[in-house]
């Protein structure tokens, strides 16, 4: 019983973390028709943040904080440096994209080497959950992601400034007509998904391995869960991300790492076989 | 208020759709724009809403100069657009697609008019149902009220009789006039139904191979002069 809640939580806490991945991406690509490439050296980038400051001897809280903001900086300044001027040609974008990609993860090898950074729990201790003991900082991570999530799912669907992002991606072209700058929501919507990748890498920064090849683990399962969820929609999102995150970590207590991938993109496969918009076929 | 002079535009490939298209609008003015299929009336309407591109030619709108600019200035400087086809968003509520309306003028604290449920008070019973679900004519007049409720000075309206119930047409032209005559609106319309256009109108430019080809002021016996009927109109 105790191992059956602690799978649980394992594999709740790694389908919330992927979904603040998967989040980005299906607002990017909503929003502006655009696969980015980048989006898992955004997380990188984001687990860096904290340990350039937790190295100089600032707070892991202050990293958190620090991440997101820094991300929407780059975010910001890489759609107004590359993205805006590839916007109509859509394979360029991926290419570009994917360019943007290696030079950050080049960037960060060149900085901090290729070996592994070690960054402290900040929450070290575990807490008492109906009879097992896990650890606490997971339960953090857990609450974050689920903050954030609703966050983003009330600031698309209960606000102004929602219902004016979901009017560009329904009609760029009628919205703009209407008077709404459609260009100033490009770059906030870039550079608030890059916001989310940021603070991912930061949150999982103590609990994973830190290296310059930490974004792709997550850019993988994080496009199948969009590729099976609907490259469209939010709730799509959080679908593909608890279907891809919990298989994985579920098969993977009983299989090793190669045959739970394997699964994984085999399950991916038959959705898509018999959604090829995925779960919820393109609805918005 | 407006003059356009010598517009230029078309494909990317530089076909050009519109070839020279000169003409100004007076303040409070309601002129039709009419002419056969493919003669450019519907690109014209897209150039004068910023969402096609000039390659030549200037916009100047209430000493204003707008050629080139993006499509949300031209929407800001007051110019409100009913495109064909209405272009309501399906998936929004009626009273979201008219807060997208007024969001892109006033920003996110906006509100909606009054009166935004009683010039057409279908859209007032229908307020929480899905844009997609109301008739051909109930989008219609919600596209109308959508651009109206963001206070424009000049309106254009893409052939907003076409496909919709005859009585409805009728109330959209009636509506039309008293709010042109209460609020000094001028408005430009792309129009095939001459009964909506003499309804409304009051002066009348022919477009041709994308030119205005000619114009009139006697509008309410449009359909007798048929010397520019079957030159502009008939097939």
């Amino acid at each position: 019983m105790a191992d059956v809640i602690a799978l649980f939580l394992d594999t709740l806490s790694f389908t919330l973390t992927l979904l603040l991945v998967t989040l980005g991406l299906v607002v990017i690509f909503g929003m502006m028709n655009v696969i980015n490439m980048a989006h898992g050296e955004f997380f990188l980038l984001g687990a860096y943040v904290v340990v350039v400051v937790t190295g100089a001897g600032g707070s892991f809280w202050l990293a958190l904080v620090l991440a997101p903001l820094v991300l929407a900086f780059i975010g910001f300044a890489l759609e107004w440096l590359v993205i805006r001027h590839i916007y109509h040609r859509f394979i360029d974008t991926i290419l570009a994209t994917w360019g943007i990609s290696i030079a950050l993860k080049q960037a960060i090898t060149i900085m901090f080497g290729p070996g592994l950074q070690s960054v402290p729990n900040p929450l070290p201790g575990t807490i008492d959950l109906a009879g097992i003991e896990y650890p606490l900082y997971r339960l953090f991570i857990m609450a974050m992601g689920l903050l954030l999530a609703a966050g983003t799912y009330l600031v698309f669907f209960r606000t102004p400034i929602g219902l004016t992002a979901r009017g560009v991606i329904a009609n760029r072209a009628m919205s703009a007509s209407l008077g709404i700058n459609t260009r100033r929501l490009d770059w906030a919507t870039f550079a608030f998904g890059a916001a989310l990748a940021g603070f991912a890498g930061a949150v999982m920064a103590p609990i994973m391995s830190v290296d310059p090849q930490m974004g792709v683990g997550f850019l993988v399962p994080s496009f199948l869960a969009v590729l099976v969820g609907g490259v469209n929609s939010l709730v799509g999102a959080l679908l593909g991300s608890a279907l891809i995150g919990g298989t994985s970590t579920g098969l993977s207590a009983y299989l090793s790492q190669a045959d739970t991938q394997i699964l994984v993109f085999l399950l991916a496969m038959m959705v898509i076989r018999f959604f090829p918009n995925g779960l919820t076929g393109g609805k918005r | 208020m407006l003059e356009v002079k010598n517009l230029v535009a078309g494909y990317r490939s530089g076909g050009r759709v519109l070839d020279g298209v000169s003409f100004s609008l007076a303040a409070g003015e309601i002129v039709a724009l009419l002419g056969r299929n493919g003669m450019g009336k519907t690109t014209l309407m897209r150039t004068l809403t910023g969402q096609l591109q000039l390659q030549e030619g200037s916009i100047n709108f209430e000493g204003t100069d707008l050629t080139n600019r993006p499509s949300f200035r031209f929407a800001k400087a007051g110019i409100g657009y009913v495109p064909q086809g209405r272009e309501v968003f399906t998936d929004f509520s009626v009273e979201q697609n008219l807060m997208m309306g007024v969001l892109g003028k006033d920003g996110i604290f906006a509100r909606l008019p009054d009166n935004a449920f009683d010039v057409f008070p279908i859209l007032g019973e229908r307020r929480q149902q899905r844009a997609g679900t109301l008739s051909g004519g109930q989008q219609q007049q919600l596209a109308i009220m959508r651009a109206l409720v963001g206070r424009p000075k000049l309106l254009l309206l893409d052939e907003p009789s076409e496909g919709i119930q005859p009585s409805i047409v009728d109330e959209i032209a009636v509506t039309l006039a008293r709010i042109a005559r209460e609020t000094g609106l001028t408005i430009l319309v792309v129009e095939q139904n001459l009964e909506f256009v003499q309804a409304l109108a009051s002066r009348v430019m022919f477009m041709e191979n994308g030119r205005i080809a000619g114009a009139t002021d006697t509008v309410a016996d449009l359909h007798t002069q048929t010397d520019l009927i079957h030159r502009y109109l008939s097939i």
